[in-house]
């Protein structure tokens, strides 16, 4: 295997170019801003339709964490009715640990994220668009609030955007700060004022969504790359980085490198090219460990893992996990592995929302064991309790957070077992449980 | 099999248990217990001609799904094939790990929970759950004795999180009293800040929770479920005659709880139905009395012949009542007719501003339909109050009612007045004036038929034993009460708390047949099988006819027989 991501030393950034104050209107203007949406109002090249042809002939896939090709998933938004409301709704409940991609883009392009939504929300004929924030990104909001209110003064948003008949509004909602409501059917709940309870697929969001209408939900990095798609083309989008998942990809570092960050370069960057050189090798030049690729649910890689592993999905699943949100946990050889696991298992179990029974009783039960071992007090008949548990919870709930509470600790235990034998009291009888290889 | 029926519902109705906490057949399906987790699978069909894949036998090839499946939710679907912990080690296996999970932080305080007994998790842990726990850890500590409202107290640890009480309050009552609070691990339900769970029909959370986690605070710790037999019939506070089961031990009503009857009440119950049974325990009177001293039954009826023989038939006012049975009202009324007497009127129990249009009504009474059916009218205080005072009545004959306590008249205006009264309560306001006094079983201890406010004619069954000896109720209470737990706690046989008291179908016919006129049925059977045969408004209405969910009249006047609601 080896990295997708060409050229990757010379790629210009889109994303997050290196202009100074682009959240500012007049500086997103003079940079090209709203340009995309201004085609696709006023010229004859463009209608709902095609807007969201070139999203699905682009190979656009979300940046959430799951992967879904974002155009396929437009259209499975039922004919638009005039008697029925319909919405489109941006997910910035970014709360994965480990994931603050998003963040930079509210941060340092907001009108991006508008100009994408407003494009997608003209694919799909909608009149209402919500920004769901996560309430701990307070500072953002207020930052994204003053944007948006001098992209309506512009008209951008609001009544017959730049003189078509074309009008959508976009409310900001600020969440009150649940993991779980990043889970889209959790997020509608939530939005509607309800408890965060994930709801039972299907109906899906485009059958019954927010307010039981027609909904699609995307995720922040996946509307801002909309506006690119339509003014640079999908051929031109669908030549950067991995064909199966190709684009720029907004990777969130952290962990123990020497310059941690979120970095845009293509999709399908080799594993090691990103710690070594993105990101400026590994702290104290210590021995790389472990790396967890996209986010705290995805199973961990251990460090002879990941030679020529490039970050899209086809390469990772073979290597043994997943995408996911494409935030890199880095971890130096004096990484206590249980230590991390015990961290994980007690953010899955205070996120838990305690509606499905495996994963609201398993959550704090991993995190018991967990923390039972790394205190010295495990048994060596733990571990295979904590397999098994993992089994007992995995697939079995309304949404995913039980399994992405599952699989670290499925994973990390049996990737990186001798450790975890290790802490644990010796077993009274002689055993001779080999470490699994993988 | 009916379109967009649950597949969990599918095999409820045909008696194939699975195993479930959350899901109520009245409510949405939250499918978050995950106890009712099955495989499923559907034929495969080609893509290109639409039909289904056969195998080399001729039989259609099953793709299962790649996840378990919650059966409350799904669907039942043409060509669905579904494994059950009956047929699939996976099935039963995942139920198994559920029910190890809901027990982890239950507190399994079993031997002092009000729900022992009579408790899903508790029937279905034994039926499908692991024999031990693997759990080492303490479990979580949430609050406990916490009185949600009035009538409902919480045990927050013992709560599994059905959700089944907080979809009560949104979806059936709809004051959405009740939430979920906290988060994960934590979670229990609760009221909003500043809102106090008291809405009139509180209590069902109690019979829908499928753990103790709510209990009634009337109730708790004061029976377990097996010691006190249970008993269907209907209630007794108003119009509607929503189903119920009395549990009784030795002899005392202690609780109350809904019985499903869907052309009723649904599942549901009023709070003011469950808690109006002291009624039936408390104040009862000690045997007849004549002129307030204590003599035998016989002494008393022939009493009572007495007081009405010797008078003009129209100077005596027969008051029938919307408390007793439908047949005890038919045999006064053949009484009033004997002795030359007017068709007797009854005492209306209406309390404008009651009802609610569900399960509560204005009339407070069971049985006004029957009265009204029987050609009662409503009893005019102020005529009667008038010929009172006008001296035009000499024997007042009131049967299981109270003129002075509900205010008809005064007990002033009843001096002179020779008055019979069949009476449930020593408390009776009538009872000093009462020239012979008969204590009358009430609808805890008869047989009979209550008409509800729809035209629903029901049955009531004794749930307990009166003093003496009386055949037919002995064979009626063993044949109503299908002893759930064979209880051999409840001695319903012992003297104790059994009140000294008749029926109205005994004691009526002892007094008709001591001025001449023969009233003997063999029970209130026959007296309904009669009624249903020769009074046009009963039409059909015979005891089998009723039997568990009653049988609806005709609309009195019209002629179109109404279907009979199952």
């Amino acid at each position: 295997m080896a990295s997708k991501a060409g050229d990757w030393r010379n790629y210009e950034r889109v994303l997050l170019p290196p202009v100074k104050d682009l959240h500012r209107l007049d500086v997103f203007e003079n940079h090209g801003g709203y340009d995309a949406l201004r085609q696709a109002l006023t010229t004859e090249k463009w209608n709902p339709s095609s807007v969201t042809e070139e999203v699905k002939k682009s190979g656009l896939r979300g940046r959430g964490g799951a992967g879904f090709p974002t155009g396929l998933k437009w259209t499975f938004m039922p004919p638009a009715n005039p008697d029925i409301p319909r919405f489109i709704c941006c997910n910035a409940d970014e709360s994965e640990p480990g994931t603050f991609k998003d963040r930079q883009v509210m941060e340092y392009n907001p009108h991006r994220i508008f100009e994408g939504m407003i494009l997608a929300g003209y694919a799909m004929t909608i009149k209402t668009a919500y920004l769901y924030v996560r309430g701990e990104y307070a500072d953002w909001i207020t930052h994204m609030e003053r944007e948006l209110e001098k992209a309506y003064a512009k008209g951008y948003v609001g009544k017959n955007i730049m003189g078509s008949d074309f009008s959508m509004d976009i409310v900001i909602h600020k969440g009150a700060g649940a993991y779980i409501c990043g889970e889209e059917s959790s997020l509608m709940n939530s939005l509607e004022g309800k408890r965060a309870y994930p709801r039972i697929k299907p109906p899906f969001p485009a059958q019954k969504g927010i307010w039981n209408y027609p909904t699609t939900i995307n995720n922040v990095e996946t509307f801002a790359h909309v506006p690119l798609i339509l003014s640079r083309g999908a051929d031109w989008f669908s030549s950067i980085g991995a064909p199966s998942s190709p684009g720029p990809v907004l990777y969130g570092i952290s962990g123990h490198v020497n310059r941690p960050g979120v970095y845009e370069y293509p999709s399908g960057m080799l594993i090691s090219d990103l710690i070594d050189h993105v990101a400026g090798g590994m702290r104290g030049g210590k021995k790389l460990k472990a790396v967890v690729p996209g986010g705290s649910s995805v199973p961990v890689l251990r460090a002879d893992m990941i030679d020529g592993v490039a970050m899209d999905p086809d390469s990772l699943r073979e290597a043994g996990s997943m995408l996911g949100t494409a935030g890199m946990l880095v971890m130096d050889e004096d990484t206590d592995m249980v230590s991390f696991l015990r961290r994980i298992t007690r953010f899955y179990h205070h996120e838990s929302c305690g509606q499905c029974t495996p994963c609201r009783e398993g959550t704090g039960w991993l995190e018991n064991i967990v923390t039972r071992i790394d205190e010295g007090e495990g048994n060596m008949k733990d571990l295979d309790l904590l397999i098994d548990l993992c089994s007992q919870m995995e697939g079995r709930t309304v949404c995913a957070l039980a399994d992405a509470a599952a699989w670290p600790v499925r994973h990390t235990i049996t990737r990186f077992r001798e450790e975890f034998e290790a802490k644990c009291r010796p077993s009274l009888v002689a055993t001779h449980v080999e470490s699994a290889a993988v | 099999m009916e379109d967009g029926v649950t597949l969990l519902q599918s095999c409820l109705d045909e008696d194939l248990e699975i195993p479930h906490f959350c899901y109520h057949p009245a409510m949405t399906a939250p499918a978050n217990c995950r106890q009712c987790l099955v495989e499923v699978g559907m034929p495969r069909v080609d893509r290109e001609t639409r039909e289904r894949v056969m195998d080399e036998d001729g039989n259609p090839v099953i793709d299962f799904m790649p996840k378990l499946q919650t059966s409350c939710s799904m669907k039942v679907a043409d060509g669905m094939v579904v494994r059950s912990h009956r047929t699939s080690e996976l099935v039963k296996r995942a139920q198994k790990d559920n029910l190890e999970f809901l027990l982890i932080n239950h507190p399994l305080d079993c031997p002092i929970c009000d729900q022992a007994g009579n408790c899903p998790l508790q029937n279905q842990t034994y039926k499908y759950g692991p024999e031990g726990s693997r759990f080492e850890f303490r479990k979580v500590a949430k609050p406990k004795n916490i009185e949600l409202g009035p009538r409902v107290v919480l045990d927050g640890e013992r709560c599994i999180n059905c959700t089944r009480c907080t979809r009560f309050t949104q979806e059936i009552s709809g004051s959405h009293q009740l939430t979920i609070i906290e988060r994960g691990v934590r979670n229990y339900p609760m009221t909003p800040p500043g809102v106090v769970f008291d809405e009139p029909y509180s209590m069902n959370v109690i019979d829908i929770c499928p753990v103790g986690a709510l209990t009634s605070k009337d109730h708790r710790f004061k029976a377990r479920i097996w010691e006190m037999s249970q008993t269907p019939s209907i209630s007794t506070t108003n119009a509607k005659g929503s189903n119920c089961v009395y549990h009784v031990k030795d002899n005392l009503v202690l609780n109350i709880t809904t019985r499903t009857n869907m052309g009723v009440n649904e599942f549901w119950l009023a709070d003011e139905d469950r808690l109006d049974y002291k009624k039936f325990n408390e104040n009862r009177p000690d045997g007849p009395t004549v002129r307030g001293q204590a003599r035998d039954w016989d002494a008393a009826w022939t009493e009572a012949a007495t007081l009405l023989s010797g008078v003009d038939g129209a100077r005596i006012q027969f008051l029938g009542s919307a408390h007793a049975t439908t047949e005890d009202n038919y045999l006064l009324s053949r009484l009033a007719a004997h002795v030359g007497a007017d068709t007797p009127s009854y005492i209306p129990h209406i309390e404008e501003g009651h009802g609610d249009g569900w399960l509560r009504t204005d009339d407070r009474a069971p049985n006004s339909q029957g009265c009204e059916r029987l050609g009662f009218f409503p009893v005019d205080a102020d005529v009667l109050k008038s010929r009172l005072s006008a001296g035009e009545i000499d024997v007042l004959y009131v049967m299981e009612d109270d003129p002075v306590g509900t205010g008809v008249c005064a007990l002033s205006d009843l001096e002179g007045v020779k008055i019979i009264l069949h009476h449930y309560h020593s408390t009776n306001a009538t009872l000093p004036a009462a020239s012979v006094a008969l204590p009358a079983a009430m609808a805890v201890e008869t047989v009979g038929t209550f008409v509800n406010c729809d035209g629903h004619a029901q049955r009531l069954r004794p749930a307990k034993a009166i003093r003496g000896v009386n055949r037919t109720l002995a064979m009626e209470v063993g044949k109503s009460r299908a002893d759930l737990h064979g209880t051999p706690f409840d001695r319903w046989y012992t003297e104790s708390n059994m009140v000294d008291c008749e029926p109205g179908w005994v004691s009526i016919p002892a007094i008709a047949e001591r001025v001449g006129l023969n009233l003997s049925y063999k029970g209130p059977r026959a007296i309904m099988a009669e009624l249903s045969d020769s009074n046009p408004a009963f039409q059909g209405a015979t005891y089998d006819a009723m039997g568990e969910w009653g049988f609806r009249l005709d609309v009195v006047g019209q002629s179109e027989p109404h279907p009979q609601t199952a």
